[in-house]
């Protein structure tokens, strides 16, 4: 049942500064929000356990995509619609724009940001994988500073991140350089859109004039307690060819680099099976 | 000139529909209108041990808090018995909110807050505190399916012939379990209800396919009479059979309005949706079909089991197309019935049909590959040229044509017979098909026009209007016979102020209460013909009433229309400001003698991706025979939406059960999955009309149920040719193709 609105607490600070000085004030009082469309959820279940909120929609220092020779750079409040629209997003980052569109409908397109697709920390959000392939950066901010860390390393265990109460995400970091990767990107649930993902899948390598895997990077929804880069994975796949053999091992080391369970959208089988299958389909294409 | 029936026609409810006029029955409103809020409980079985409503009732604009401890308790409940298809049921044990401590099912309504405001209500049920005193549940079908009976009432089907001889005789034979989930209707509009008394009369706005059966209901749990009682229901936005028996809340509320002497308004959340009416109940299905090797079919043994209730019985009649489908001299088919502690199940669109037909024609195409015969072969092999069961003779059936012009349209002769021998690039190309069945009904119904001399038509029948263009339908009929412009005609209907009309269920609405109206607009033309042959000089001398016809303002002969007379003279001169007829259709006696049903087939082709396991319907095509077509738009419309709930039903809809809590784990539309825009690709509906007078003055069939029957069917077969796996469970989703 829906929760009972007047517990919760909505502030609209004038300023990102305004906003970081409350969060240093009260530590683990106030929590972001932006979009809104995971919360919202919550509280329409009643299931919406934090009461204060810190309103950051309107706040300009969040928003906007700037573009360095080395970076792009996204502001978390870049929305899903922004990066299907963004000419250059789109151009160099083509795995971001194919997960904005398959995540939910157009009204959660047009609300949902990137940001809080990262810092919600759900195992089966859709952009994440797509941040894990681009080696994506994010900078986290407080009263105190900021700090940039690699988003690989950002989610520590299921719904756990490497970030303090009184930090914001401001802005998420794309190393450019990524023209002659070759990208993957599937999303897999009950129907073709509106679902969340049974398993989602992104991946990205380079191949050396000699055939062989030069980069390889996958990232994985969906199949663990956290979004997963598959690094051990990538490892076998490392300076080898493509070939059935290569494909054969690396399959093997992604069913087990993975921790899928059984739930109400699928089960472990399944999604170890269409890891490994979607992994091999990535592989052989890039042979074409 | 005034012509309709057979063109196409935009709702005349559109325009309302989408500015917001049409009015729902939530959106009604009443003068000092109080809120209700239902609270569920969360338990399975058992007894209310204690239940706290203290804290709730301090909360703020909170007027009172009903639970079982001070509601009323509602008189006996009248049979329902308009509720179609006519299945035999038990007396009405259908379950009423708040009258004992007893708990039957998950989620069960135990207590309803009301207060000034939605809002209050919506909080200070989080407040009641309920503890339960527990006892073991079951909801798992499958665990009790060995303890199934036949139903109470009715006589069980007799076998024809003798199936276990001939089954065991048969060269050929298959035999297979099929099962399907239960699943609910999950139409738009929330179910709700506004009530408000003076003294005992009652009137009472309801989302309800059936205001008739809604007031019978009230009428007797309030013991006022029936009279007393004005059931209003002008709009349903889908129902699809979830409105067809009253549900627990009319009563609900119209008893807090009672005692509070203030209008109560109630409207289900989707959660409660999910226990606030019944459901297509869990089905598990066993068939053997026994043939020979030419395909002729010997033996058929359909045995059906599903769940009902533990306080009452439904009959889903699973098996009862079985008998009628192909010509077949040794058969069995019962449909069997278990208790389960789950609300009980109700009729949902193509009740019984489509999930027996699932079963029989999945067996049929496991048949065909048992034969090697085409699929589509082995049908026309066993086509039934009259009714098997009856021997009667059908009224009409074009199902030989619907084969003939699907296959044609779909190119079936170029399918190759092995599974997994068709590809489209990577993916699996499979191509299947399956027979659709359903009834040609028709029950009583009583339709009143007023004509005006200005040219224009008033016209009422209680019916409803679900969503398959209804008050379209009967404008048209009406226009049509009355001679008029479509303009000039306004039908009403929902209201129990206007004449009886049955439930809209079981596709019967055109043949029925159109027949009504049919009836009545030659009743006009009757009485005005001899109101005109008082006229001693009337050009009509000597017609009668089946000699003459109405066009444009004029009663005409319709051997030659030059003869005729003005109908607004004819009013005018009678000092007439209007003439009104009732009019009271019934069946014809003439359809004893025949077998009446609508037949469909479709042909469907799916394709499906190797790595993900799924399944993706790139082409449906459907060729229904259901009688004359009144409204091609309409129709095509409820085709075609037929199709995209087979595609739902195929591959996505479940409704999960944690039988650990007997609790249903998916109650909202983000876990419950129907179809979205993305998962329906190209889909065409062609109808093959039949000449049938037989059937009805019309000549219409049932078609809203029958669009749906044979889409299951035909996705697992086409699921089956094109990856050679039989998936006999639905829905069929990815993690049961790898």
């Amino acid at each position: 049942m829906r929760a009972y609105l007047p517990d919760y607490n909505l502030r609209a600070p004038r300023s990102l500064a305004d906003a970081l000085d409350l969060m240093a004030r009260e530590p683990g009082v106030w929590r972001a929000f932006a979009g809104g469309t995971d919360l919202m959820v919550l509280l329409e279940f009643g299931a919406l356990q934090h009461k204060n909120f810190l309103s950051i929609r309107h706040l300009p220092e969040l928003r906007g995509i700037e573009i360095t020779p080395e970076h792009v750079t996204l502001g978390a409040l870049t929305t899903y619609t922004h990066i299907q629209r963004d000419a250059d997003v789109r151009r160099e980052f083509p795995l971001l724009g194919a997960a904005g569109r398959e995540t939910g409908g157009i009204a959660i397109q047009n609300r949902g940001t990137l940001g809080g697709n990262v810092v919600n920390a759900s195992p089966a959000a859709d952009s994440p994988p797509a941040l894990l392939v681009y080696d994506a950066q994010l900078e986290l901010v407080s009263a105190s500073g900021a700090r940039w860390i690699d988003y690989r390393n950002f989610h520590t265990g299921y719904k756990q991140m490497d970030m303090r109460p009184d930090e914001l995400l401001r802005r998420i970091r794309l190393p450019r350089a990524t023209g002659d990767l070759k990208t993957y990107y599937r999303k897999v649930g009950t129907r073709k859109a509106q679902a969340i993902s049974k398993i989602c899948f992104a991946a990205g390598a380079r191949l050396a004039s000699d055939g062989r895997i030069k980069d390889a990077r996958l990232g994985l929804g969906s199949v663990a307690p956290t979004v997963l880069r598959c690094a051990r994975t990538e490892d076998v796949l490392r300076d080898r060819t493509p070939d059935e053999a290569t494909i054969k091992a690396a399959c093997a080391m992604l069913v087990e680099e993975i921790a899928p369970i059984d739930d109400m959208r699928s089960t472990a089988q399944y999604r170890a099976r269409v890891a490994a299958n979607l992994l091999a389909d990535f592989l052989v294409n890039l042979k074409k | 000139m005034a012509r309709y029936i057979g063109k196409e026609m935009s709702r005349v409810d559109g325009v309302a529909k989408v500015t917001g006029r049409a009015k729902y029955a939530a959106e009604f409103r009443a003068p000092n209108l109080a809120y209700g809020f239902i609270v569920l409980g969360t338990m399975a079985k058992g007894r209310i041990r204690e239940i706290d409503t203290r804290e709730a009732e301090r909360a703020p604009g909170v007027v009172r808090v009903f639970t079982h401890l001070n509601a009323p308790k509602l008189g006996p409940k009248a049979s329902t018995e308009y509720a179609p298809p006519r299945n035999t049921r038990e007396q009405d044990k259908s379950f009423r909110a708040l009258q004992s401590d007893r708990i039957y099912f998950n989620m069960q309504p135990v207590a309803l807050v009301v207060a000034e405001t939605y809002e209050q209500a919506r909080y200070a049920a989080r407040l009641v505190r309920v503890s339960y005193d527990t006892e073991r549940h079951t909801t798992d079908t499958e665990a009790v399916r060995g303890s199934a009976r036949a139903p109470s009432q009715g006589s069980p089907p007799k076998p024809r012939g003798n199936p276990e001889a001939a089954m065991k005789a048969a060269p050929v034979r298959v035999e297979a379990e099929y099962r399907i989930p239960v699943e609910h209707h999950n139409s738009m509009e929330p179910h709700a209800a506004v009530a408000a008394w003076e003294g005992d009369k009652l009137t009472i706005f309801d989302k309800t396919q059936d205001v008739y059966g809604v007031r019978a209901h009230l009428a007797t749990s309030f013991g006022v009479p029936e009279e007393n009682v004005q059931v209003v229901s002008p709009y349903v936005g889908g129902a699809f059979g979830a409105s067809l028996r009253p549900n627990y809340y009319p009563a609900l509320t119209a008893m807090a309005a009672r005692e509070l002497k203030r209008p109560i308004k109630v409207v289900y959340t989707r959660t409660q949706m999910f226990t606030g009416h019944g459901y297509r109940p869990y089905t598990i299905q066993k068939i053997a079909l026994g043939a020979e090797a030419s395909g002729k079919l010997t033996a058929m043994i359909h045995q059906a089991v599903h769940n009902t209730s533990a306080f009452e019985e439904f009959n889903d009649n699973t098996t009862g197309f079985t008998r009628q489908v192909y010509a077949c001299p040794n058969l069995l088919a019962p449909t069997m019935i278990v208790a389960t502690d789950l609300p009980t199940p109700t009729w949902m669109r193509a009740p019984g049909a489509v999930s027996g037909m699932f079963a029989l024609e999945c067996a049929m195409d496991e048949l065909a590959y048992a034969l090697k015969i085409d699929p589509l072969e082995l049908r026309l092999i066993n086509y039934a040229e009259t009714d098997p069961e009856s021997g009667r003779p059908w009224s009409s059936k074009a199902l030989r044509e619907c084969y003939r012009l699907g296959a044609e349209k779909f190119g079936w002769k170029d399918r190759k017979f092995e599974p997994r021998s068709m590809r489209d690039g990577r993916l699996l190309v499979g191509w299947g098909t399956a027979t659709g069945v359903w009834g040609a009904f028709q029950r009583p119904a009583i339709a009143r026009i007023t004509l005006r001399p200005d040219g224009t038509a008033h016209v009422t029948s209680a019916t409803s209007d679900i969503g398959p263009g209804t008050y379209t339908v009967m404008t048209m009929i009406a226009a049509e016979y009355l001679g008029l412009e479509i303009e000039r005609v306004k039908f009403e209907l929902g209201d129990t102020k206007f004449p009886r009309a049955p439930a809209q269920g079981g596709s019967q609405t055109t043949s029925s209460v159109g027949s009504a109206v049919h009836g009545a607009a030659l009743a006009v033309g009757a009485k005005l013909l001899t109101l005109a042959n008082q006229d001693a000089s009337s050009p009509l001398k000597g017609a009668t009433a089946s000699d003459v016809e109405m066009l444009d303002g004029r009663l005409r002969l319709k051997s030659d229309p030059s003869k005729s007379v003005s109908v607004a003279g004819v009013m005018r001169l009678n000092n007439l400001s209007e003439v009104t007829e009732t009019f009271e259709s019934r069946p014809s006696p003439e359809r004893q003698k025949y077998a009446t049903m609508a037949h469909g087939a479709q042909f469907v082709e799916v394709k499906v991706d190797p790595d993900i396991g799924h399944v993706r319907v790139t082409r449906a095509i459907e060729v229904t025979a259901c009688g004359k077509i009144i409204n091609p738009k309409a129709s095509h419309s409820q085709e075609i939406g037929g199709v995209v709930w087979g595609i739902g039903m195929a591959l996505q809809e479940a409704t999960e059960i944690d039988h650990r809590y007997g609790r249903i784990m998916n109650p909202n539309l983000q876990h419950y999955h129907v179809p979205v825009n993305a998962d329906v690709h190209e889909v065409e509906t062609l109808f093959v009309e039949e000449d049938d007078k037989v059937v009805n003055p019309l000549g219409v069939k049932g078609m809203g149920e029958l669009g749906m029957v044979g889409i299951p069917a035909a996705i697992a077969n086409a699921v089956f040719h094109a990856t050679g796996k039989r998936v006999r469970e639905l829905p069929i989703t990815p993690d049961k193709l790898l």
